[in-house]
């Protein structure tokens, strides 16, 4: 105890005043903090709940939704897999995927190690070149694989002036799995480096000691404790893979290969009479399906983690040198990069300032600008373009806006359903895009008021919202982590309710997360179009849906030309994005 | 300045029990301790008075404020309690500037624009930081952003203040001086000041009174003093300053003394005490280093316990020696400003420098291994 000389009684009185405490006010015992976690938990639900109970009640009435004489019954499931055949549906599906995730671990899991692991000539280049599937969505992906490997492509034409026939089929089912195995590989990819770039150093020093050279390094402890990673990748390319429409759209209508995406895409929008039954059935198994594999995702996340032992003081990774072996190593990510994305992109930029694209003759010799011109002459063409530009602009702030409430209040309160509020807003990564487009349909068809939406800009932009808020989540809420719980409790201890943590200190703390998660909500919702097929009117097309129209009327060149712009939008907005945060970081 | 009184608080996480039956009151303009290893609930019953946590049981109340009441289904929010609280980290929000930082309560308590920037100055005057108050936090060193944070739970005047461990962060010289600014600044505004730290030199040069924490059991309240000279039990003495333990078996009991035969050597001890002890109870006899006296030649006075011990280490630590001395099979620590000793060496201590405990109490059973000298 430390003895002081001065009387504590005179020292007391010439003290400012203090001030009463906060009062906040309180309904029924309510604060407006629990009236905002309960709003953001309505809003999230009924977010995911609106596309999703239409369907579920539609599969089991006899009749349409809006007709109300109908009743119960499981005629509709029964019809499924009697007239509509959906028996081939589903082994369709079950082969694509299989193969698909097959395919992607064959590239990425090799890729990974090399890039990460090994000195490869150009490593750098050829790790950041990995990123481009940021760019181009796996629609353009499709048609650039058309445009060079289809029946008709460029490099088909070649191959059979060579040897006298083509000795592959784009449209097939393993045709269809390799393009989306090429489309899906980075984000294994990233997956599998990641993990490489964690795993400690001392494990392959100590082999080395022992006097093991790097190929037996390789074989016997980098490849074993990737087995996580992997894991956890096959099992989201397998659920990506059941979901996606694009691709199998693309190269299986011609040749009436149908999976679980093309199926509803026909049976919704190709038939005249759509059997609203057969539609929904199909979509509740589908839908039972993938949160079965998002479930299993889940679990496998959650088991991995704790394989994955991240120390804090984890020594960097040394590269192996492999020799000669490098140059092969080096060749095959070459052969990957250039014939599975950089020239079918090309070819498609090629493609959109040329009118006929053909070895037969040289592309440069047609060169024309008049497949832009088709675009721009006609109004709803350069309509769609608008509109894609600005959902995704509206979407990004408004999705990122209610992310970032849902991760605080998921992640920061006291709140009951807090844990709730997190299931919902990943969920959507359940629900296949063309899904979420009948299940928006067919509640703005039954909603009160809901025809006021039906069709327009709002309604697209709820949907694809819906599919990009897990994505928004999952970017903002690492980024909330790291900031200390001890600045919310000092934000609290001077007088700020939850609503005031939020407004004044967390929310400006998030400020580069929540710039982030923009980025990607408008990348994502410029690539989306699925949700769009049921929900879009003749004014609220976007990009994606424009092209798909175009290409059925065999305008390619157009599709091209659409394709290239997207790409460019894309570049650009990234491109400002990135030179804005370097500005930022730097000042 | 109102006192601060929690009243039988208990709190469970499932069914894990991290405060039990908590009792104390901190007085008007009282600088109170809550000391104690990690884990032993000093910062939950802080949090819990704070308001970032919700005991489970019991009540709080501030002056004739009731916080909490579990009984009446009483629960004040953090941000209505009116308190000030001083981080581990600072917690000082790194977008805002320190006058901005400091204005942020202020702000929230609608105060006018005047008395806003009048309490800022004065606030960081005390602390001494007044011309700093345009910078971020990341533009101060750690002990200037320890005084900002202080400054922040000042500026409007709180109830109480409350500090989580404040001085951890800094390093031990800076914390030395930080400790001597801060005792004097509280006392020079009066504040009741709630103090946790797991640091015992902190707490007992600090404290008007400190309470001792083990495992969500508040064990001893009491002054400096009477914590460090008669603790109330074995952990308590272990954990407050350094201390030597013996067991032994009780021989006799005299009026106020229990004379105790140590298990080390056989030898008999007298140890003053004011409890009945029933001869043949297993007992440990405790002694502070400081108070064990170092005899080199003949026995002392007749009265003193006489210790036979050996040199084992001799460790100089600058402004004294510590020798580690064998006593039978255990291990005794003594300091002495003479670090010629060698050999066989005769210690001998007053009853009254001693406290008797009952049972194998004191240090874990793992530290009693360490001390068991084989050699």
């Amino acid at each position: 105890m430390t003895t002081l000389t001065n009387a504590r009684d005179t020292a007391a009185s010439d003290r400012t005043a203090g001030f009463p405490a906060p009062k906040y006010p309180r309904v029924f015992g309510v604060g407006r903090d629990r009236l905002v976690q309960y709003a953001v938990l309505v809003i999230v639900a009924l977010f995911v709940v609106a596309p999703i109970a239409p369907i579920l009640y539609q599969s089991v009435r006899s009749k349409p939704l809006y007709d109300a004489t109908g009743v119960f019954s499981f005629d509709a499931y029964v019809k499924l897999f009697t007239e509509a055949g959906f028996g081939q549906v589903i082994l369709n599906t079950a082969i694509f995927a299989v193969l698909t995730t097959f395919l992607t671990l064959l590239f990425a899991i090799p890729m990974a190690v090399l890039v990460v692991r090994t000195k490869l000539p150009f490593g750098r280049i050829l790790a950041g070149s990995m990123q481009w599937p940021f760019f181009v969505s796996s629609l353009l992906l499709g048609f650039g694989w058309i445009a060079l490997y289809g029946p008709a492509g460029f490099i088909s034409v070649e191959v059979q002036r060579w040897i006298g026939f083509v000795p592959w089929n784009l449209y097939s089912i393993p045709g269809m799995a390799l393009t989306e195995a090429v489309g899906l590989a980075p984000i294994a990819y990233v997956f599998c480096a990641n993990a490489l770039r964690q795993s400690d150093a001392s494990l392959e020093s100590a082999a080395q000691v022992c006097g093991s050279g790097p190929l037996r390094i390789l074989f016997r402890i980098i490849v074993p404790l990737l087995r996580p990673p992997i894991v956890y990748a096959s099992v989201l390319i397998f659920s990506m893979s059941i979901e996606t429409l694009s691709v199998p759209l693309l190269y299986g209508t011609p040749v009436r290969i149908e999976v679980f995406s093309t199926f509803l895409y026909t049976h919704g929008l190709q038939s005249i009479h759509p059997d609203y039954g057969v539609l929904a059935s199909a979509s509740t198994i589908i839908l039972c399906v993938t949160i079965a594999t998002v479930a299993l995702q889940a679990k496998v996340l959650k088991n991995s983690q704790r394989f994955v032992s991240v120390r804090g003081k984890a020594t960097r990774p040394r590269k192996l040198d492999l020799g000669w072996l490098k140059w092969i190593a080096t060749a095959l990510i070459v052969i990957y990069v250039v014939f599975g994305a950089a020239l079918p992109i090309l070819g498609l930029v090629l493609r959109s300032f040329t009118l006929i694209f053909t070895p037969l003759q040289s592309p440069f010799k047609t060169l024309t600008l008049q497949n832009y011109q088709t675009v721009f002459t006609y109004q709803s063409y350069i309509q769609s373009i608008w509109n894609s530009v600005i959902i995704a602009v509206i979407g990004a702030i408004l999705v990122s806006a209610l992310a970032m409430i849902a991760v605080v209040v998921a992640k920061r309160s006291t709140f009951r359903f807090a844990r709730a509020v997190e299931y919902l807003a990943l969920a959507p990564q359940a629900i296949p895009g063309i899904i979420v487009g009948i299940g928006f349909f067919w509640a703005f068809a039954i909603m009160p008021g809901g025809n006021l939406i039906q069709g327009t800009l709002t309604a697209v932009i709820i949907a694809f919202g819906l599919r990009a808020l897990p994505t928004a989540f999952g970017s903002i809420s690492p980024a909330l982590m790291q900031i200390a719980t001890e600045l919310d409790n000092a934000g609290r201890v001077v007088g700020a309710d939850w609503v005031g943590v939020f407004v004044r200190i967390l929310r400006k703390l998030l400020v580069p997360a929540f710039a982030g998660a923009m980025l990607l909500v408008f990348v994502t919702m410029l690539k989306e179009y699925s949700a769009a097929l049921f929900l879009s009117s003749a004014d609220s097309n976007v990009i994606g849906t424009t092209m798909l129209e175009l290409w059925v009327q065999g305008n390619t060149g157009s599709v091209a030309a659409l394709a290239t712009i997207q790409i460019a939008i894309t570049a650009v907005v990234v491109g400002l994005a990135n030179l804005l945060m370097k500005e930022k970081k730097d000042a | 300045m109102p006192e601060i009184r929690v009243s039988h608080m208990a709190k469970t996480f499932g069914d894990v029990s991290v405060l039990h039956d908590i009792d104390f009151d901190v007085k008007d303009g009282e600088f109170f301790t809550l000391l104690g290893p990690s884990g032993c609930g000093k910062s939950t019953t802080l949090n819990c008075i704070a308001g970032l946590e919700d005991p489970t049981e019991g009540a709080i109340a501030i002056g004739d404020r009731a916080l909490v009441d579990r009984s009446k289904r009483i629960y004040v929010p953090t941000e209505e309690r009116n308190l000030g609280m001083v981080f581990q980290s600072y917690a000082l929000w790194p977008h805002m500037t320190i006058k901005k930082n400091l204005a942020f309560p202020l702000n929230i308590r609608h105060a006018d624009r005047a008395d806003r920037d009048r309490r800022i100055h004065e606030a960081l005057d005390k602390v001494g930081l007044a011309h700093l108050e345009d910078r971020y936090p990341h533009q101060l060193s750690g002990g200037q952003q320890q005084r900002v944070a202080l400054a922040r739970a000042l500026v409007y005047s709180p109830t109480v203040l409350l500090l989580d461990e404040p001085l951890s962060n800094l390093d031990a010289k800076l914390r030395e001086q930080a400790r001597a600014w801060l005792k004097r600044l509280q006392s020079d505004l009066g504040i009741t000041t709630l103090y946790v730290t797991h640091d015992q030199d902190e707490a007992l040069t600090l404290s008007d009174r400190i309470a001792v924490m083990f495992d969500g059991v508040m064990t001893q309240i009491g002054s400096p003093k009477d914590i460090y000279e008669h603790p109330a039990t074995a952990a308590v003495a272990a954990f407050v300053g350094s201390c030597n333990f013996m067991l032994g078996t009780v021989e006799q009991m005299l009026t106020d003394h229990v004379q105790v035969r140590l298990q080390a050597t056989g030898t008999t001890v007298t140890v003053a005490t004011d409890t009945d002890w029933l001869p043949g109870a297993p007992v440990t006899v405790a002694v502070r280093p400081e108070r064990l006296a170092i005899v080199v030649d003949e026995p002392g006075s007749r009265d003193l316990n006489v210790l036979d011990t050996e040199v084992v280490t001799t460790a100089y630590v600058g402004s004294r020696y510590e020798y580690i001395l064998r006593l039978g099979d255990v291990a005794v620590q003594v300091v002495s400003p003479d670090g010629s000793l060698t050999g066989a060496v005769r210690l001998v201590f007053g009853p009254d420098d001693a406290h008797v405990f009952p049972g194998e109490s004191g240090p874990g059973t793992e530290a009693l291994d360490l001390m068991k000298v084989t050699a």
